[in-house]
């Protein structure tokens, strides 16, 4: 056993390891990120968290549902750390699987992965605490500085993956919502899809078109899948002339979409910025620094999406808020289908916005033990119809329909897309989970009292 | 709930010995109440300079004067007459009240009526704090100037006054816009009763007349603890976040003065004969429940009605799963002290100045005026600052505050505010291990210095460029209808501007 799985196994129990191992973890951890590009390629199938804030036997729970890595391919999209009581094991133990598989471990950075936060916010507290300096918080904030600040998926699929032994999914479901059981609690069907009625209960099968809100969204009253209305502006979008990977900003007339029938998939912890309107610029940021207080790095981490038209100010006094306009115009111009982040508290552990263009991902059940909202999950599955990454962007143009069963042939969807409304986005399966059960967590030993009290 | 009996007499190791009086917080005499000028409450305190400059104000010094005031009025009082000392639980049954103390309560209950007004709207949109809470604020507000009118007889108080009352207590409930609420809304309820006492609302109150700390006792147990009661109502209720969360890692997510005099309930008695002895800085009252006993549910149970301490505690429990430890492991700390309640209580009163009025983020909100002045004391200005001790506690962002850095260093941050635990550069003991369950499986780390390092700065400089220009990027809708403003813990950026 490497030095490594001993280090992932003691991890795992909840015990931290000891501190010149937590230095040369992280040096072999910057030695491998520094090597990462701001945002990451991460190919399908993804499962794609929300924020842990050091919620440890939640992390081991999300594990149990999502699937142990390596097994499952696992995309963090940052705030590790803060608030929760095992800041550091959670972090530590990520942070060993990123080293130990590389390729299958995928972390960027969130807004409390930074010196200044922090230090108000609890990690740098219990360093201390565990142990008595702060030479492990200065290692770890290393390491922040090294963290992409984002990732694309590619390849994903438009059709869910199903289980061995179970039944075809038969109809073109959109998104699937499963609790940790893997029991199906409803499952919503792609709009134009003549599948009927599904398994499990669909919520979106029986509503009707047109009523403008609400049908075929999971959760969020009002943010439904768009029906044929549901976004133009009129001035259609300039016909992107370059090309390059999908995401980037360089896609091609076909809209780029052909090697990803679905379309990319940008992950970053918060959202979007005013001074960025393509992928290729967050490529272009030099992020190897503590997190700046203003500037694109800093609103990539700090934005919210909002129920607004255009940017707004933030409550939060970093980044910017950003309406519906702003999503659907970026997600066009950069052939993508969806932005997940996470950074916001939401109930139903993920919540789709904006005609389903972003999703917020919240990976922390009952957070801070007392909310009482239940954690997810986005798994993406991987396009199996042979237009998968490897087919991008090279000229096959109407090659298949491939993934976009029932939604009729390519051409008229490429109407759509310019209209940047009906992209058909990949399927998504959300795995929603509650806190682990806590009765077996035995009463630690008393440590010092901070100094007011001696 | 009736104090469990304590055991037979203990007498009290009397370290005390005469002392000059308790200072009490003062009254103004009619001719300055005519001469002072009253008004809207002014916010000035700006920058991390201006928490400096409070520390000696006179402001700071009465603040300060009112929280001992209180706590010391909470101490158990032995006599030789008596085997037992007299301890003073709170008597959520009692029903005589002074008139004061009534009117006050009959202010608490009105407000607590309004949330029936104000019922939590049901929008499954909304992702944690709920917007009914600003409908609630909106009815206070429109009603508070004639509530607080009607405590005076005499109207040409309310007049010089009430303003400033009313500013103080409109402070007290969370911020509405934010939907949060933290120590910095507990503050203003502070200031707002110290207000009165200073026009003398309740009376002949710190004079001969009464017993010793009769007044203050019934402000604690008669106003404070029902306004604490209201707040964990509204708190739940309107789903508040608390205002700048540590986490598990402060000593509570909304409160503290119910740590500070409900361990004055339990602290060592001190000789009623000397009623201005010394606050004891350790020992407990005989028959006080151990401090490790706030992690046994059924104790905590037992004395939520009666102690102030163990009622905050008992809210955690209510609002909170998981171990105790786990998240409050700052009072589970506290818990394991061995010199009694008074130690407990001595600390909390040292980790108040520095943690809620030692924090820029909490106190930038504190309005003064003409009851609480923002003038220089000279007495703590030839002290250097009331809690000049406590400021090398500050985290390292609250020092930025000199004239080259960054104008948005300090000017914001996570407001209402919340304690957390001291900075490194404060000293801290060394921890004998690793928490947590691996005691003896780990190899015990060697060589950790015994105290923290600095911390250091954010690397790579914040970039001086000043304010952003954020009025370029007007905001689409009120806040009414917003649905992304506010959450459980959002993350206040720590520069953030209010």
């Amino acid at each position: 056993m490497s030095d490594l799985d001993r280090a992932i196994a003691q991890l795992r129990a909840c015990r931290p390891i000891p501190e010149n191992e937590v230095r040369e973890l992280c040096h072999k951890a910057r030695e491998l990120l520094i090597e990462e590009g701001n945002v990451v390629t991460v190919n399908a199938p993804v499962t794609i968290c929300g924020d842990i804030h050091g919620q440890f036997h939640d992390l081991m729970e999300l594990f149990r549902v999502g699937g142990d890595p390596p097994d499952t391919n696992y995309l963090f999209m940052g705030d590790f750390v803060d608030r929760g009581f095992y800041s550091l094991e959670s972090f530590l133990l990520l942070l060993c699987l990123k080293v130990r598989y590389p390729d299958r471990m995928t972390l960027i950075r969130g807004n409390h992965e930074s010196r200044q936060i922090t230090t108000v916010y609890g990690f740098y507290d219990e360093c201390l605490r565990k142990y008595g300096s702060a030479n492990v918080w200065r290692y770890c904030c290393d390491v922040f500085d090294y963290l992409a600040l984002g990732a694309i998926v590619l390849g994903a699929s438009n059709t869910l993956s199903q289980p061995e032994g179970s039944q075809p999914g038969g109809q073109d479901v959109e998104i699937e919502v499963c609790n940790a059981d893997q029991q199906i609690i409803s499952r919503f069907l792609r709009k134009g899809s003549n599948g009927g009625g599904s398994a499990g209960g669909s919520q979106a099968g029986g509503s009707p078109e047109g009523t403008g809100r609400g049908e075929g969204s999971p959760n969020g009253a009002g943010e439904g899948r768009p029906t044929t209305n549901g976004f133009g502006e009129g001035d259609g979008p300039p016909a992107p002339s370059n090309t390059g990977p999908p995401g980037s900003g360089a896609s091609g007339a076909s809209g780029g979409s052909l090697g990803n029938p679905a379309g990319a998939v940008l992950c970053v912890h918060g959202g979007l910025s005013p001074l960025i309107d393509n992928v290729d610029k967050i490529r272009l940021l030099d992020r190897k620094q503590e997190v700046p207080h203003e500037g694109a790095m800093c609103d990539l981490l700090w934005s919210d999406p909002d129920e607004i038209d255009g940017w707004g100010l933030s409550p939060r006094g970093a980044g910017f808020l950003f309406g519906a306009d702003i999503v659907k115009v970026f997600n066009h111009r950069n052939d993508l289908s969806l932005i997940a982040r996470a950074h916001q508290l939401v109930m139903e552990g993920f919540k789709e916005m904006f005609d389903a263009s972003i999703v917020t991902v919240w990976s922390a059940p009952n957070y801070c033990y007392r909310c009482g909202n239940v954690a997810a999950l986005l798994e993406l599955s991987e396009d199996d119809s042979g237009l998968g990454v490897l087919a991008r962007s090279n000229g096959d143009v109407n090659r298949s329909d491939g993934g976009m069963g029932g939604q009729g042939p390519r051409g008229v969807l490429m109407e759509n897309d310019l209209l940047g409304y009906n992209r058909a986005g990949p399927a998504r399966r959300y795995r929603v989970f509650q806190a682990a059960p806590q009765d077996s967590r035995g009463m630690p030993a008393k440590k010092p009292v901070a100094d007011y009290f001696l | 709930m009736e104090p469990p009996p304590p055991p037979p007499s203990q007498p009290s190791s009397s370290s005390t010995t005469t002392t000059a009086p308790l200072p009490r917080l003062e009254i103004l005499t009619s001719s300055q109440l005519s001469s002072t000028s009253f008004g809207p409450l002014q916010k000035r305190i700006n920058s991390g300079a201006d928490v400096t400059f409070f520390h000696t104000s006179k402001a700071y010094r009465d603040v300060m004067v009112w929280v001992m005031q209180l706590n010391h009025a909470m101490i158990p009082r032995s006599s030789p007459d008596t085997a037992r000392p007299v301890s003073y639980p709170l008597t959520p049954n009692r029903k005589e009240w002074s008139a004061p103390v009534r009117k006050l309560r009959e202010l608490l209950a009105k407000a607590e009526g309004l949330m029936a007004e104000a019922p939590p709207e049901e929008n499954k949109n909304r992702r944690f704090g709920n917007g009914s809470c600003r409908v609630w604020h909106g009815l206070l507000g429109e009603r508070i100037g004639g509530w607080v009118g009607g405590l005076f007889d005499d109207e040409e108080i309310d007049k010089r006054v009430g303003e400033e009352l009313k500013g103080y207590f409109m402070g007290s409930w969370g911020d509405k816009g934010r939907l949060d609420y933290g120590t910095g809304h507990e503050l203003s309820f502070l200031a707002f009763l110290g207000g009165l006492w200073k026009v003398r609302y309740f009376g002949t109150a710190g004079e001969e007349e009464r017993e010793d700390g009769e007044v203050e006792r019934e402000i604690v147990t008669g106003v404070v603890e029902p306004y604490l009661e209201v707040v964990r109502k509204l708190i739940t209720t309107y789903t508040l976040e608390p205002a700048g969360s540590h986490g598990v890692w402060g000593l509570d997510d909304h409160s503290f003065l119910p740590y500070i005099l409900g361990s004055a309930q339990f602290t060592r008695p001190i000789p009623s004969s000397l009623p201005d002895s010394p606050t004891p800085v350790e020992g407990s009252c005989p028959g006080a429940p151990k401090p490790a006993s706030v992690t046994n549910k059924q104790t905590v149970v037992d004395y939520r009605g009666i102690n102030m301490y163990f009622g905050a505690i008992g809210f955690i429990y209510d609002v909170k799963k998981g171990p105790f430890w786990e998240h409050s492991p700052m009072l589970f700390d506290i818990s394991g002290i061995k010199d009694g309640w008074g130690k407990i209580n001595k600390g909390m009163v040292k980790m108040y100045r520095a943690e809620v009025l030692g924090k820029f983020p909490v106190v930038q909100h504190f309005g003064f005026g003409g009851l609480w002045r923002w003038e220089e004391d000279p007495e703590l200005a030839a002290e250097g600052g009331g809690a000049s001790v406590h400021v090398q506690s500050q985290p390292q962002q609250q020092d930025q505050t000199g004239g080259t850095k960054a104008p948005w260093a300090m000017v914001g941050g996570p407001s209402g505010g919340q304690v957390s635990m001291p900075r490194p550069d404060s000293g801290m003991s060394t921890p004998t291990g690793f928490p947590g369950r691996q005691t003896g499986l780990s190899p015990a780390p060697t060589g950790f210095p015994a105290r923290g390092g600095q911390v250091p700065m954010p690397r790579g400089g914040i970039p001086n460029t000043g304010p952003m220009e954020q009025t370029s990027f007007p905001r689409g809708g009120g806040m009414h209808d917003r649905v992304g403003g506010n959450q459980f813990s959002v993350t206040k950026a720590p520069w953030a501007k209010d």
